[in-house]
């Protein structure tokens, strides 16, 4: 645990309402940097470092740069601070505590494809998020280092700050863009792709906030240090979200790679409740339930894929034994009926039939043949839904049946108990 | 001198049938030209596809996941099949969840696809929640509104739109399970901007849009 | 219709105009930006107010209405004049936010899946996630955020009414 934050250096010790502050703890070298070595070297820097995406669908960022800059203009940067992944708040802390390192990092990545006109996309429920951001991209505008020149250099670049109006399905791309086009936040057809079909038509390099912000220290120090950090096949440090029952909830700014045991005993403090460890879930609720026989697990992206988990967006939420499991799963089938978006079959008929099995288990009611049919529902949604909400809204639910030991002639889950009630007494 | 068209033929497999076909077609085209059908719900020939019911997915070789035949396009050596059995399952599920929702009494084509994948919607039980929207919506001399019938296949909302008549009067209500076709604030038809073109009750395929005239039969045939 | 409009004061009415002057022909992309702004001065969208909106962007009526449907923070219906929301989900469940929305309910007397009170000062919400799972359980009122609360600020944060 020897490891110095890079991401989150400057949270708590910048002031982040102030541009000259954010100079003053070495703000926009990193953009000085960029314009030193030109658009192409940036983009080699991000491929040859193996950026994957870090809002949790880990697509090679470098494979995205090259591809807008080579399309015609118009063309458009916009960051993905949408996050609505629950149990995920690393981009609300970024955005609050290093508003400008987000700027900074929209900056680089919009002179390295090219574009001229930038969005930055921000939950509606983050207000204090929205108001800093925008305060840094105005207090950039004033200083005369957006507009018309960024930083010193001749290059128009404008930023738009756009507040979402609570949708979870605007996390994900191309509903991203609707949203922004003044739309319902429904999903699009794939392909085309954002890289040659994205907003407003037009060729679009979209980034999740983390992903945009490594852009910072990368180009500073080049690919061969970002790949001392994790391994090869996903580098890189990692912002990681503990929540649930532990000791020390909050943001860890680790390698990529770090064990589950080391997120939870070392940087989390341990287990509360019964402080012995049921169960973590991994992602979110789109993401996986993983057990304590699984805590050497290194959190990268392969890593993960390998043992049927997912890092998604860095999420780690502890459940001790004492957890009710069920009131768990009704939550996260729950929130999944709220968010669909109802454009696709699947997903719209297939999040409400869920919640209504998933409801009949946390009841004690399930009926004969009931976890076959969640099984088919889970199935038809992951496989033939337009978008990821779909895809992955059952990956919660069939892990927790699949690793916690369910038993439908009880309808406890072995690894957790005791059944529901105690679990307030405790909280 | 050879027609850059057939140059550019490529081969793709449908259902263990190897064939040459143009490329860039959709898989719902390529495979009507080996013979294969491929059912569909949403889909309709003078409308944008929006691949919103997902009955068209198919199996592509190599695919995360399975594929919307009426969008996708087919690529060089693509390894499609149209009626695995993991096709067949998604379809029957996806029958099987609508018609537990939605009331499918005059949609014949649908209730033929229920018959050939085995689809039973009592599976999902009494409590399964349905699609109610409070009664038939009779406010205008020409046709009404029945959304308990409605699959939200959006072509109604299509041909008001950017489809066909650019009259914009249909949009939605809520989302997920709960989303409607709707009116701005749900005022009658007469108080918005439709023109009582029609197009939108031609283009429905379960009754939930209906002339006003066959409506009035129909009611009077029941009684 | 009528009991769906709003009676806004010449004030809001002024700073509404004020509004839809600076959105004049912006167009569909700033929807949702002026839906914000608007609904911070009237606090939620009746039939008149989105007409006019339609009218300055240059927006087709229903696309504005079927908007404000989509999203949960756009109102289409009256509201409280303060809302509050109370994440319930995963990491705030698990720091007791059911005993947080049964303390919220009983104090402003609406059921626990939310509603508005009767004299219409307060909307209580269930909401998704809030993305503040550290320092769970969390709620908003407004804009203002409140993080590890207990059952007994509850009374407090609602000020001294019953």
């Amino acid at each position: 645990m020897s490891y110095r934050p890079i991401l989150t250096a400057r949270i708590g010790k910048v002031d982040p309402t102030s541009l000259d502050d954010y100079v003053a703890h070495g703000g926009f070298q990193a953009l000085k940097r960029a314009l030193a070595l030109g658009p192409d070297a940036i983009i080699d820097i991000v491929t040859q470092a193996n950026v994957l995406g870090r809002g949790g669908a880990a697509f090679p960022a470098g494979i995205k740069w090259k591809a807008v800059s080579t399309e015609p203009g118009p063309k458009y940067v916009v960051a993905n601070a949408d996050e609505s992944e629950p149990g995920t708040f690393k981009d609300r802390i970024i955005m609050e505590g290093d508003p400008f390192s987000l700027v900074e990092g929209v900056i680089i990545a919009s002179y390295a494809v090219g574009a001229h006109q930038a969005y930055i996309y921000i939950r509606g429920e983050y207000p204090l998020a929205i108001t800093r951001v925008q305060n840094a991209v105005d207090a950039c505008y004033q200083a005369g280092m957006l507009g018309e020149r960024i930083l010193d250099r001749r290059y128009p670049l404008d930023i738009e700050v756009r507040r979402g109006a609570g949708a979870y399905i605007c996390g994900e791309e191309t509903a991203l863009f609707e949203s922004i086009e003044g739309k319902r936040g429904f999903p699009r057809i794939k392909p085309p792709f954002p890289t040659q079909v994205g907003l407003f038509g037009r060729p679009t390099l979209i980034n999740n906030v983390e992903t945009l912000i490594n852009a910072l220290p990368l180009v500073q120090h080049g690919p061969d240090w970002f790949r001392t950090m994790g391994p090869l096949d996903s580098p890189g440090p990692k912002l990681y979200c503990l929540s649930g029952r532990i000791r020390r909830p909050g943001l860890v700014e680790a390698p990529m790679g770090t064990t589950l045991y080391d997120l939870i005993y070392n940087y989390g403090g341990g287990v509360t409740g019964s402080g012995e460890l049921g169960g973590v879930l991994l992602g979110g609720a789109a993401g996986t339930f993983v057990t304590a026989d699984d805590l050497d697990v290194f959190m990268d992206f392969g890593s993960l894929r390998e043992i049927d988990a997912a890092l998604g967006s860095g999420v780690v939420i502890v459940f001790d034994t004492s957890v009710d499991m069920k009131a768990v799963l009704r939550r996260i089938a729950r929130f999944f009926a709220h968010e669909s978006c109802g454009k696709c079959y699947p997903c719209q008929l297939g999040t409400q039939r869920q919640l209504e099995i998933i409801e009949r288990l946390a009841a004690d009611r399930l009926r004969p043949g009931d976890l076959q049919l969640l099984s088919e529902v889970g199935q038809t949604m992951t496989d033939a839904s337009i978008c990821g909400l779909g895809q992955t809204a059952h990956s919660a639910i069939r892990t927790a049946l699949k690793r916690f030991d369910f038993d439908p002639s009880t309808g406890h889950f072995a690894r957790f108990g005791p059944p529901s009630g105690v679990q307030e007494a405790l909280a | 001198m050879t027609t850059p068209s057939h140059n550019n033929r490529i081969w793709i497999t449908i259902d263990g049938r190897s064939l040459q076909v143009p490329p860039d077609i959709t898989i719902r085209e390529a495979a009507a030209l080996a013979g294969v059908e491929i059912p569909t719900i949403c889909y309709h020939d003078a409308l944008t596809p929006n691949a919103v019911c997902r009955i068209c997915v198919v199996e592509w070789r190599g695919a995360r996941t399975l594929v919307p035949a009426c969008v996708a396009r087919v690529a060089d050596n693509a390894i499609i099949q149209t009626n695995s059995r993991r096709v067949r399952t998604a379809r029957r599920t996806l029958l099987e969840m609508l018609a537990s929702a939605v009331d499918l009494s005059q949609a014949p084509e649908i209730q033929a696809m229920m018959q050939e994948y085995d689809a039973d919607p009592d599976r999902f039980g009494p409590e399964a929640r349905r699609r109610e929207t409070g009664g038939v919506k009779d406010d205008n001399p020409f046709y009404v509104r029945d959304y308990d019938k409605c699959i939200l296949c959006w072509r109604c909302v299509q041909v008001c739109a950017e489809d066909v008549q650019h009259t914009f009067a249909l949009g939605f209500n809520h989302r997920g399970f709960d989303t409607e076709i709707a009116t701005f604030f749900n005022l009658g038809m007469k108080e918005t901007t439709c023109v009582f073109c029609g197009n939108c009750v031609g283009v429905c395929p379960t009754g939930a849009l209906k002339g006003k005239r066959l409506y009035e039969l129909e009611l009077r045939g029941d009684s | 219709m009528k009991d769906a409009t709003h009676t806004l004061t010449p004030q809001q009415l002024a700073a509404v105009e004020t509004v839809l002057a600076r959105y004049q022909g912006k167009g569909r992309s700033a929807l949702l930006p002026c839906l914000h702004e608007v609904q911070a001065i009237t606090g939620w969208l009746d039939p008149e107010i989105c007409a006019a909106i339609g009218q300055s962007l240059r927006v087709p009526l229903v696309q504005i209405h079927e908007v404000i449907e989509f999203y949960t923070l756009f109102y289409n219906r009256p509201v409280g004049r303060r809302i509050i929301r109370v994440c319930d989900d995963v990491p705030c469940y698990l720091a007791g936010s059911e005993a947080i929305i049964r303390a919220c309910a009983t104090r402003l007397r609406v059921d626990e899946g939310g509603g508005t009170t009767e004299d219409g000062a307060w909307t209580l919400e269930i909401h998704p996630c809030l993305g503040r799972c550290e320092q769970a359980p969390f709620l908003m009122i407004d804009d203002e955020g409140y993080g590890h609360v207990t059952p007994e600020q509850i009374a407090d944060l609602l000020g001294g009414k019953p």
